[in-house]
């Protein structure tokens, strides 16, 4: 393994000093040609996201250390000078590399831990490395073995399964309130930004029914429309909240909109049907007694907030439980990367032996008859196969260390030739 | 050959038990799988079980409180792999499944009674099928209205931790308690029935001044004022994890406590 990792990332580097490496989604195959027919790479790929910028190659033709080659292609594209980038950059080679490679398609290393996009911006650079005819034997086991992490990752932990951000966090306490969406209604009071973009997200997550009221009855009907709901009445929240399911709240008021005895009513006559009260509004619009009420939830954004920052440490505790697949995988990839090894040097021991056998045979070439001649040929090679066989076996069968050490020992006596 | 397939059941079910602790505490979905799939070969093997004994005795074996308990097992195994598999309650395992181990390794302990003659009688396997379904039914309504008052405490207090994270929704925690409610209501009903007919056949007058037949009757009471609550009131939440709770409690009472007191199912 000699592919070689060069990099930079949102821990390593400030915002000014990422955007000036960054690439851009046209200029990748230039980029990856020029690395390739320019410097030589056998392989490249480049990763380039708002949050990381990282480089992977392997092999040059002139021997010259890659990682050195790649800081000098990434100073070079983007003409600064090798003492701006010198402090934040990182360097991985063989089972480092690995790993890194590992937690960045798990999307461990990523600001947000657990976030999505990470992988399919990984997906997009090695497809256009592919295109680019820039992956190789080594990236391409590589990558699409670290997609297969991220796969094990996102099924087997929950790193990437709460909700992270005030909009997704009220759809999912709305889910852990209700269950499936679909069939509950949405009621908007007031039409604050915030307030909309949530009520998108519960639409968007399969709630049926959205009622809008405002003030001012102009505002409603046009936010109304927006989202293809109904005008509710802002004078009779009490009857609303009978309706409705989820309440979201942003008005500009200055003082309670909606107050305890509103709710308690309400909830009388819905029998206790849960109702959920998301209050964005700063200063807050809902009375916090609503929150005693049985079987009423109210959150204001303080409670949304606390949601996200319990998710994310419940994702840290998630990541742990991940670090230990990458573990186990970069293992399991070293050791695959062993036996391609020991394979590789079973092979060619065959044939050597066979060449062997064949040219002592040719030495003698015309003292046979051409029939007889293929029946030593045959002969010969059989017993090539017997003398190599019990090796064979040694070999395969071996523990790791021995296995690995017995194929070097072999490859040397026989001076037997690297061949993938 | 019995004692092997109640080992076996047994020891499947320790192993459910066992992976469903684990599950709740490391939160990996396999574990929450093991656990399933152990407790459903468990019943399985509890199943040979019954009927093996069945077969052995030339009688349905629930006589006594060793043989009920075997029964009572089983149909909380049963219970719980319905609410599982419809449900997916993944903290269910850990709360269920203690009782079901310990009905099971009661009977250990437990001498086999003889069987009274006036049991010799068909009805017997409906009074008792029913019930006994019932009763698991209620456990597991017990532990959803449990399961319910957890989830919202940590709605209402807002600061998600365990429970947040492991179980459903409210609204699926509600679904699974109302059905459970409904089913065993109506199993109990059923039960009863077959019973009061049986009764009147076969056995001498008096029946109804029997302990059991009446806390039987309570019991039937408290699920029909629950039912009733819950429908016209909506009672849920704690309210219903309250009352479900006595009516739980009036199930074990009329199970075991009432055996000790004479009468005409003390056996």
């Amino acid at each position: 393994m000699d592919l070689v990792l060069v990099g930079l990332n949102h821990k390593t580097a400030p915002i000014e000093i990422r955007e000036k490496v960054a690439f851009h989604e046209e200029a990748l195959p230039l980029a990856l040609k020029s690395l390739v027919r320019e410097f030589g790479f056998d392989e490249a790929m480049i990763v380039s996201t708002c949050n990381r910028v990282e480089l992977l190659a392997s092999g040059t033709n002139n021997g010259a250390p890659v990682d050195g080659r790649l800081r000098e292609f990434l100073c070079r594209y983007h003409t600064l000078d090798a003492s701006v980038l010198k402090d934040h950059l990182y360097t991985y080679s063989n089972e480092e590399l690995v790993h890194h490679v590992f937690r960045v398609a798990s999307s461990l290393d990523s600001m947000i831990l657990g976030e999505a996009q990470i992988l399919g911006q990984l997906k997009q650079a090695y497809s256009c490395a592919e295109d680019s005819g820039a992956i190789g034997q080594r990236l391409g086991r590589l990558i699409p073995h670290a997609f297969f992490v991220a796969k094990r990752v996102r099924h087997e932990t929950k790193v990437g399964h709460s909700a992270v951000s005030i909009s997704s966090v009220a759809v999912e306490l709305a889910v852990k309130i209700f269950g499936e969406l679909a069939g509950r209604t949405v009621l908007l009071l007031g039409a604050g930004k915030m307030g909309e973009l949530a009520a998108r997200s519960l639409l968007a997550s399969g709630a049926s029914r959205i009622r809008v009221a405002n003030r001012t009855f102009e505002r409603a009907r046009e936010v109304a429309a927006k989202f293809g709901g109904e005008v509710a009445d802002f004078s009779r929240l009490e009857d609303e909240f009978v309706v409705s399911d989820i309440v979201i709240v942003s008005t500009g008021s200055k003082d309670f909109v909606v107050r305890k005895e509103h709710v308690d009513r309400a909830i009388h006559r819905r029998k206790y049907n849960p109702l959920f009260i998301v209050d964005i509004a700063v200063p807050r619009n809902v009375e916090p007694a609503v929150n005693a009420i049985e079987t009423a939830f109210c959150y204001d954004i303080d409670d949304l907030q606390a949601v996200v920052d319990a998710n994310l440490e419940e994702r840290l505790v998630e990541a742990e439980l991940a670090e230990s697949i990458i573990r186990e995988e970069v293992h399991n990839f070293s050791l695959g990367d062993q036996h391609r090894n020991v394979g590789a040097v079973v092979g060619s021991f065959r044939q050597t032996l066979e060449q062997i056998c064949l040219e002592e045979l040719s030495k003698v070439r015309d003292s046979f008859p051409e029939t007889e001649y293929r029946k030593l040929e045959q002969m010969m090679l059989r017993t090539a196969h017997r003398i190599a066989h019990p090796f064979m076996v040694e070999i395969k069968k071996g523990e790791q260390p021995t296995t690995a050490e017995a194929a070097a020992l072999i490859k040397r006596i026989f001076r037997l030739k690297d061949s993938e | 050959m019995g004692g092997l397939l109640f080992n076996a059941a047994f020891g499947f079910y320790v192993v459910g038990l066992f992976h469903s602790g684990i599950a709740f505490l490391s939160k990996k979905d396999l574990f929450v799988r093991v656990a399933l799939y152990s407790v459903a070969a468990g019943f399985v093997f509890h199943s040979g079980f019954l009927i093996y004994q069945g077969i052995e005795k030339a009688f349905f074996p629930m006589i006594g409180l060793r043989e009920s308990l075997a029964f009572f097992a089983w149909t909380v195994t049963l219970c719980f792999l319905i609410a599982q598999f419809r449900y997916r309650v993944r903290a269910m395992g850990l709360f269920l499944l203690p009782l079901v181990a310990a009905s099971m390794l009661s009977t250990v302990f437990i001498k086999a009674s003889p069987i009274p003659d006036i049991l010799r009688s068909s009805w017997v396997y409906f009074h008792t099928t029913f019930l006994f379904l019932a009763y698991g039914m209620f456990f597991v309504t017990f532990l959803a209205a449990i399961f319910y008052l957890l989830q919202e405490r940590e709605l209402k207090r807002k600061k998600p931790r365990t429970f947040y994270y492991q179980l459903p929704s409210l609204s699926a925690l509600d679904h699974l308690f109302f059905n459970f409610l409904i089913w065993g209501f109506v199993f109990m009903t059923a039960g009863i029935v077959v019973g009061i007919i049986w009764a009147e056949q076969d056995w001498v007058k008096g029946w109804h001044s029997d302990p059991k037949v009446i806390a039987t009757m309570s019991t039937w009471v408290i699920y029909l004022v629950l039912i009733y609550l819950r429908v016209t009131a909506g009672w849920r939440g704690r309210r219903a994890a309250f009352l479900s709770l006595i009516g739980f409690l009036s199930i074990l009472f009329t199970f075991l406590g009432v055996s000790f007191l004479g009468g005409q199912h003390s056996f």
